[in-house]
Parts: C-alpha cells; structure tokens; sequence
C-alpha cells in the first residue's frame, strides 16, 4: 500500500511538474501575443500589399521560396504580384497559365468555361472547389490543391509562418474585392481631361475618335439589346468585344480645365465628385501634366494615353500611361547618339539651355542619359526668358576650348543662333536641335546651319509596316532614311493627335475584352501590360509591359537636306543602343 | 566510437536516398532536351554596362556558355529562367566566370544598358552572368540562330541553350529547370 502510496506521489508530481513545464514552455508565447501591438485591418492590408508586391514578410526579411521543385527563389527576385499582377487577375505568358489569385475567385469553385461562357446545360465539372482559408495556406505552402492535385511546379512553395499568413490571406482577400469606381450593371463611366487652352482643332482630334468608337460600341450593344427574345441577348454577348458589355453603355465626359494650374486640382475633385469614373481616356494639353499625373495616383484612377510633351517621368508611379517620355525623350537620344560618336570628345560639349519648361525638359533627359552612360555632366549655360544669345555668347562657349558639339535647347529663336555658330571659327562638328521645340520654323533653317545641325525628331518616317501571321501582328521598324518634311506628321499637328488616339481606341478593345468584365481599375492596366507591340504612324511603335509607363522609345536623330523644300535625313535607328 | 560509425553510416544512407530520389525525378523530365548545332551571326550587342561586344566571340568560349532570352518587365517565366541563372551561380562556387551566362533581351527598346543592370541587381547576378541589348534587327538576328525568333516578346517561350566547350555543340532545352535539373545538364556538358 505505501509502495503504491510513493507510485502515486511520483506520478503526481511528475503530472505536476509536466503541466508546470508545458505551462511554462507556453508562457513566453502567451505572452508574447498578449504583448503584441494590435494590428489594425488597415495595417493588415498594408502589410499584406508589401508581401504580395514587393516580396517581403512583416518581419522585414525577404519571402523565401521554392519554384521548380529545388529552386529557391527570394521575394527580392520575384514575387506573388510577377505572375498574378496587381489586381490578381493572373496573367498568361510564355505558356504558363497563371489563375486569378483574388479571394473572390479563391473562396469559389473554379469553373472550366467554354469559349469564355459558362454553360447552363451539361456544364464541365469544377477544375477545384473553392479554397478555405486552411487548404489556401497548404496551397501556398506546398502546392496541394483543394480538388486532391498539385499546382503547377512554377507556382512558388512559399515558406510562410502562421502570422505571414494571417497578414497574407486578408489581403488576397481584399484583393479586387468590388467593382471600381465608375461601373455599373448599366454603365462604363470614363472620362477625358482637357486644358482650356487647347484649340478647338486639336480638341477634335483628340476626342473625335474615342467619341467615334464609343457611338459605334453603344448601338451595336442597343441593337442587340432590342426585346427579340433570347436570341438577341445571345448574338450580343457573342458579337460585341465583352459579353459583359451587352447591358452596359460606355460614357465619356469631358473633364475642362480652366484658369490657373493651381486651381486645376480642385477642379479635378469637383468633378470626379459629381461623377466617379472607372478611368480617363486620352486627354490633352500644351502644357505639362503633373496636376492630372498626381491626381490620378492619388485617387489610383488610370490614364490611358494623355497627350503632351512633359510628362510626369517617374519609375515606380503606376497611373498614367504616356504616349512617349516627349521632350525628354529627345534629350535621350542625343546623348545616345553621341555616346555612339566615338569621333566625339566628351569633354568638348556645351549644352545650351532656356529657361522654359522644354528646355528643362530635354536637358534632363539628356543629362540623365550622358550619366547613365558613365560620363561626366557637360558644361550647361542657361538662358533666362528673353535673354537673345549673342556673338559675346557664343564666344563664351570656347572657355572649353572650341565645342565638338553644341546642345541648343531653345525654340525659334535657336535659327538666328545656328548661324552666329556657322563661322568658320565657332562652327562645332556638330550642333543639336529639337524638331518638336522649333516647330514649323525648322525649314526656315539657312543652308549653311545644315551641314552641322542634328535634329531630334520623336516621330515616324513612314506607316509601319504589319505583318499578320497566325492572329499574332509584327510591327516592323522603319526602312525608310529620307522623307519630304511636308509629308512628316509633324508637321500637321492634329494627324499627330488622332493618330495616338486611333492606338488609343485599338488598346481600349483589347483591355475591355481581356478584362472578362472583371472592371477593377488594377486589371485595366494589367491587361494592357500584356498586350503585343502596336503600330503607330506618329509613333511608329507603341509597346507595354508591367511596369512600362511610356509607350513609345524611339527617337530619330535627322538632319535636313539642302533646297526650298527639305527631306529630313534619318542619321540613327529609332532606338539607339 | 561506433556510435559515430553509425551515425556516419545513417547519414550516408539519408544522402544516398535523397540523391536516388532526385535522380528518379530527373530520368522524368519535364521539359524537351535536344542537342544540335548552330552558326551565330555576327553582331554586336550591348551589355548592361554599355560595352558593345561581338556576339561570334562571345560565344566562341571554351567555357560553358548558357543563352536565354528574356525582358525586363516579363512576368511569369523569365524570373524563373533567372532564378535558374541565380541558382546555378550559387551552386558553382567562388569562381563564377568558369560559366559564361548570357541573356539576351527579347524587348530591345526598353532594355537599355540601366534596365538590364537594375535587373541584375535584384537577381544579385555575379561576374559571369551578362544581359545585353542591341538593335531590334541583331536582337531578331541572334534570336532567329537559335531558331528561337518570335515576332513578339509575349509570345514568347522558355529556352535555355548550353553549349558544350568540348565539342561546341548546343544542348537546346525547351521548358523550366530545377535546380538539380540545371546541374545534371551542366555535367552533361563537361562541367565538373
């Protein structure tokens, strides 16, 4: 009995001492939760952005993965946002199928469409069932699907503890949660915003062809919306680029900006107030575009294709998808093609700069690209509003020596200063120009100033040449070297505009149908990012990626024949490398 | 003593399964391998620094050359044609330039010299991995060598060509590698 007795005493102390252990094992994460700041749903969703874009853990350290099995992969590298996007939509690429990755679409079943449709009678059977938060996290984790397979071995095994989870899992969930602003069962709302100074014909050619194909998409959609019974609704949904545009009618407001720029934002709120739109369309000014540029990234609305020379430039800004980088873009390409002069001293060039929003403009862009290039910045001289540039001020230009090549960042007034350089003694090798600052006045340039003027020229040649082969375009580059600069779409500055807004409309089919009726404004530029390179006759060619923020890249460095009515003669490829 | 022996002998026979299961894995093969012979065209292309170099001598190596083509802003596959890339560096050693990896950009016009160095940064590319660019014409060119020309860079697929030193013929490998997938290749071609 007493044996049995101490048995029991030491099996209750040994229970005592395992719970008192167990207790105390417990205790410091006990009570590190317990002494853990809350985190806020808000800050939930900004971590949870941060792991899904930028791949990093609320520790701070990069989410580690494995791809193809044993690859191992850090979130540095690429992360949830390469191959999903940012609205979550998914993306196909390079074979690859990527599936939506947004709760919405997770906490469902997937259903295998048929040509996009689904079918009322004798539907395929569910790819999976819809995830839960538990099978979701072994999905992340190590790829097992809810429906009993694997996912592909492209798809990352991520290792993520139980809180990266916590954070990650709200977030997918939050994800392209509820149709953007602007969207309706009945409408498409966007609109387009102009600068009061604009003149009525540029105006029009800008809005004319949007408003064109807005016209032609509504009443093909109106047709088929007519009571013929089921028919009607089925020919619909078939014909029109979107079945889910069938019932819905496209809207385009023009947004006019008025008075001061400081005003202009105000503006902007009023009238996104009076009427949220789903994105802004085109648009035009002859000034710059940073009220409308920080407009739309604060209010995370997307600008397709706004019209002017001075964009925003900008790495990582998401919103507004610029036709070119403009004048800085010329400023690039004369520090690339004198980076491929090797006959050209680095050390013997002179910019010349005016004080004006254009000159600014193309001394960045080629300031920027010389350091890029592993140059030091050349000697920069500024002429203020109004300053004339003199004989006195060209003989400045020798305090380093005589100049191998002159930058001249001035409008008009630059043809009176080319001929003080064309003095045997000041003429450099050669001088630059900008075709789009000088405007018209380029053909008034004097016979003498040709033979050592460059002209950056942002525009194409000729129409670029398509081929179409199996459904998929090929845009060829130029083959032209010369071209009257009469016939040049430079010089009518409204075939420019409708030009752009002609790619513009092209784009605005391909999203609306890539999107599935899937109206988040992140899958709007998501589906352009994917879309293949486009033919432009301003631009010659248009191309997209996630990320890419200015359509065109080319710029041709020209120079003018001699005579009454110039060619302009190409001197560079439209990219210089 | 021979406690330690056992421990020894356990371990070894941990590895030996571990390496049989990956060997089992890789007589699977998930992507297309042929081996063939090519003649580069002579180029000149541009590397992430802005040195023009003449593709022929590039390629004319009596290392391993490994060529793929990729973009700077591509999404799905070429970040993993890249961690592929990453990884083999890592898994080579301190002398990295004993490979030469090349990638060649499919999206001349926005891959500049900045782009590509940018993109090397974030896969932390060592000496031996160069990206280059050139005119949309030698890019179509080299592309068109490896009888890998796409008209467009999203229609693009996933590729990587090794080429042997010994006899300077391609081992051309249609689809994504693994890690291990990527070594047994190497070895194929004479790397030790």
């Amino acid at each position: 009995m007493s044996g049995w007795n101490r048995r029991y005493q030491f099996i209750t102390a040994a229970l005592l001492c395992a719970s008192f252990f167990q207790l105390y094992a417990r205790l410091p994460s006990a009570c590190a939760e317990s002494i853990k700041p809350p985190v806020s749903p808000q800050e939930i969703i900004r971590l949870g952005e941060r792991l899904y874009r930028d791949g990093i853990l609320p520790s701070g350290e990069p989410l580690m993965a494995l791809v193809k099995g044993d690859l191992p992969v850090s979130g540095t590298a690429f992360s949830c946002v390469s191959c999903h996007l940012r609205s979550g939509f998914g993306s196909v690429e390079g074979g690859v199928f990527t599936p939506p990755t947004n709760g919405t679409m997770l906490y469902q079943p997937f259903r295998l469409l048929f040509k996009g449709l689904e079918q009322k009678y004798f539907p395929y059977p569910d790819r999976r069932p819809a995830y839960t938060d538990a099978s979701l996290a072994e999905a992340l984790r190590r790829g097992d699907n809810p429906a009993g397979g694997h996912l592909n071995d492209v798809m990352p095994r991520y290792q993520l503890e139980d809180g990266d989870m916590a954070i990650l899992i709200p977030y997918l969930k939050s994800l392209s949660a509820q149709y953007s602003p602007g969207v309706s069962t009945t409408t498409l709302r966007f609109a387009t915003v102009i600068t009061d100074e604009v003149s009525p014909e540029d105006r029009e050619a800008m809005l004319a062809p949007i408003e064109q194909y807005m016209n032609i998409k509504n009443s093909q959609a109106q047709a088929y919306r007519k009571p013929m019974g089921g028919k009607s609704r089925q020919m619909a949904e078939n014909m029109l680029v979107s079945k889910e545009l069938a019932t819905r009618t496209l809207t385009l407001s023009r947004w006019v900006l008025k008075g001061p720029q400081r005003t202009w934002a105000g503006q902007l709120r009023e009238y996104y107030r009076k009427e949220p739109v789903f994105a802004l369309l085109g648009g035009i000014t002859y000034g710059d575009w940073s009220v409308v540029h920080q407009f739309s990234e604060e209010n995370r609305i997307p600008c397709l294709l706004p019209q002017t020379d001075v964009p925003v430039l900008s790495a990582t800004d998401w919103y507004t998808l610029y036709p070119s980088k403009g004048f800085y873009q010329e400023g690039e390409a004369a520090a690339r093609y004198l980076g491929i002069r090797d006959d050209v001293s680095p050390d013997r060039i002179v910019q010349i700069v005016r004080d004006s929003r254009e000159g600014r403009a193309l001394a960045a862009g080629f300031d920027q690209t010389w350091e890029d290039l592993g140059h030091r910045a050349v000697l920069t001289m500024k002429l203020s509003s109004g300053q004339r540039i003199t004989s006195d001020f060209i003989r400045q230009l020798s305090v380093i020596g005589k100049p191998a090549a002159v930058l001249l960042w001035d409008g008009p007034e630059t043809l009176p200063a080319l001929d003080l350089l064309s003095t045997p003694s000041a003429t450099p090798e050669l001088a630059f120009i900008s075709a789009r600052y000088l405007g018209k006045s380029l053909q008034s340039m004097s016979e003498r100033s040709r033979l050592f003027t460059y002209i950056t020229y942002p525009f194409s040649f000729a129409q670029t040449v398509i081929r179409t082969s199996m459904g998929s375009t090929t845009v060829e580059d130029d083959s032209k070297w010369r071209v009257s600069l009469a016939n040049s779409p430079f010089n009518n500055s409204a075939t420019g505009i409708s030009s752009v807004t002609k790619s513009l409309t092209q784009l605005l089919t391909m999203a609306l149908m890539d999107m599935r009726g899937n109206y988040y404004r992140d899958n709007f530029f998501d589906v352009i990012s994917m879309v293949p390179d486009q033919p432009s006759s301003a631009y010659a060619r248009l191309s997209f990626g996630p990320g890419q923020r200015y359509a065109s890249k080319g710029c041709y460095i020209v120079q003018l024949s001699p005579g009454t009515e110039p060619d302009l003669i190409r001197k560079s490829p439209w990219v210089i490398h | 003593m021979i406690t330690r022996r056992l421990n020894l002998y356990v371990i070894l026979i941990v590895i030996l399964t571990l390496c049989s299961i990956n060997l089992a894995d890789s007589a699977d093969l998930k992507y297309k391998r042929s081996v063939v012979s090519y003649s580069m065209p002579d180029v000149v292309l541009v590397n992430q620094d802005g040195a023009k170099v003449r593709f022929k001598d590039l390629m004319r190596s009596n290392k391993p050359v490994v060529v793929d083509f990729i973009f700077g802003t591509c999404t799905t596959i070429c970040p993993v044609l890249s961690a592929g890339f990453a990884n083999i560096q890592n898994r080579i050693g301190a002398d990295t330039g004993k490979v030469r990896l090349v990638s060649i950009s499919i999206d001349p016009e926005n891959d500049t010299p900045k782009v590509m160095r940018e993109y090397l940064k974030r896969y932390r590319a060592k000496p031996g991995w160069d990206f280059f660019t050139g005119s949309r014409r030698d890019i179509d060119s080299v592309m068109r060598a490896f009888d890998a020309y796409v008209p467009n860079k999203m229609s693009h697929y996933p590729l990587t060509l090794i080429r042997s030193p010994v006899d300077g013929k391609w081992v051309r490998i249609f689809g994504l590698m693994g890690s291990s997938e990527f070594l047994i290749e190497f070895q194929k071609v004479g790397m030790k």
